[in-house]
């Protein structure tokens, strides 16, 4: 038995998601059609029940709004692996990542370092973690903002860990993440310049994970401090 | 649009030659929501402009509805507004209406105040709700205050259950698993009647599915 992502759409559509069952739906929406194709709709009848009631705003506050706008750069089309067409030549991988993590307010983010090919292969296997009926969820918050995300299944002897929200790193910079076990950490994968997510298998034996700054490439053992330690719910 | 606004302050509005142009102009159907939100994504700070103009309103009052604080509604349509303007790229056409895509946007932002604001209380108003709600008292404070005709037969045609579950989740900004607590329910059935709530208001709203 798995548990059913598509009965979290209604609950979704109306915000009634707590934080971590809204990043969850958020992986799977991009991955199912049928989420997709109904949501619309619900959104659209969502929001009519908050067109009931306008409130003439205060006069200054256009002013601000504008004013700040003004201040503020724009989000780009988030472009990646390939300059034309990406919504149907890149795999869903990299629009659920760049949804998941930055409809949460963050900005574009999207896995850079990986082939396409090996991003439809690992979006598979993410979506196997995440409907499966022993998926657990915990997160941390990261001491310079952002969080680390990690669903976990023991039968699936795998984990999906999401740093989102993470500050931005330099270009020779990756956000690279580890498997604590008892306190040593293992190399579990790369989540780029940006935060993003990472596949990670074999975990069993691990009691946490955790995510560093590493120089790009990645390093062999940490080389700073943990931004966060996420421990894994039993 | 623009007619109302230029030269408001200006004292030289009577030589502007603007001033002539949107009163002689053939009526020419003002630009759609959507419209307006693709040219903002664009970076065109007129339509930014004319977006607030068109939805401030309504934003604010969502986000009254939800945080129920003035002071702090505006704080965040005024952080809604922005994010429209940042994130104005994202906006697909072919997954709905600007205008909902922006309430969309709000109501999750007014939801993530209140829910940020109350966890520093202890969100001490589910606490006191739970020990056994008046189920029909609840509906009445979030429903009778409703001034759209449509949208208020719709949801009467609910039932009670399916009614309370949407109105409780939209406008107080709990989750299924705390409507659940509040009305007694199993999660699971709250869930379901989320869905069977929305789809029958869908319906009676005439919203293209
Ligand atoms: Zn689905």
């Amino acid at each position: 038995m798995t548990i059913d992502l598509h009965s979290l759409m209604a609950p979704y559509a109306l915000d009634a998601l707590d934080a971590d069952e809204r990043a969850t739906y958020e992986v799977h929406l991009e991955q199912c059609d049928d989420c997709r194709s109904e949501l619309a709709g619900f959104l659209e009848t969502s929001s009519r029940l908050g067109e009931l009631e306008e409130v003439a705003p205060p006069p200054a506050m256009r002013a601000e709004v504008l004013a700040a706008a003004r201040r503020t750069a724009q989000q780009r089309p988030v472009t990646v692996l390939a300059p034309r067409r990406l919504r149907h030549r890149v795999p869903q991988l990299v629009a659920a990542a760049a949804v998941a993590l930055a409809l949460a307010g963050g900005t574009a983010t999207v896995v850079e370092h990986q082939r396409a090919s090996d991003l439809q292969a690992s979006g598979d296997k993410m979506t196997s973690v995440l409907t499966a009926s022993d998926v657990r969820t915990s997160s941390e918050k990261a001491t310079e903002g952002g969080t680390l995300r990690v669903m976990s299944s023991k039968s699936h002897d795998a984990a999906v860990v999401v740093g989102s929200a993470l500050p931005q790193l330099d270009d020779d910079q990756v956000y690279q993440v580890w498997a604590m076990h008892d306190g040593t950490p293992r190399p579990a994968g790369l989540i780029g310049a940006k935060p993003g997510m990472v596949y990670v298998s074999k975990v069993a034996g691990a009691d946490a994970f955790a995510v560093t700054v590493e120089p790009k490439g990645g390093s062999e053992r940490p080389t700073t401090d943990p931004l966060a330690v996420t421990p894994v719910t039993a | 649009m623009p007619r109302g606004r230029i030269g408001r302050k200006g004292r030289d509005v009577s030589e502007s030659p603007l001033r002539a142009v949107p009163t002689m102009a053939p009526p020419e159907a003002a630009p759609d929501a959507a419209e307006l939100l693709q040219r903002t994504a664009r970076g065109d700070e007129a339509a930014f402009a004319a977006l607030y103009d068109e939805l401030a309103g309504s934003v604010l009052g969502l986000a009254r509805r939800v945080i129920r604080d003035p002071a702090r509604a505006e704080e965040v349509a005024q952080e809604v507004f922005l994010q429209v303007w940042q994130t104005a790229v994202r906006f697909d056409p072919a997954r709905g209406s600007a205008k909902s895509w922006i309430l969309t946007l709000a109501h999750r932002r007014a939801v993530d105040a209140v829910r940020h604001d109350q966890a520093a209380t202890n969100r001490d108003m589910a606490y006191d709700w739970s020990p056994g709600v008046d189920h029909d008292e609840v509906s009445e404070t979030v429903t009778v205050r409703l001034e759209h005709e449509q949208v208020r037969r719709c949801l009467s045609s609910l039932t009670d259950l399916q009614r309370e579950a949407i109105t409780l989740a939209y406008y107080q900004g709990y989750t299924y698993a705390e409507v659940a607590t509040v009305l007694d329910a199993n999660p699971a059935t709250v869930k379901t009647r989320m869905r069977d709530g929305l789809i029958r208001l869908r319906d009676c709203l005439g919203v293209e599915a």
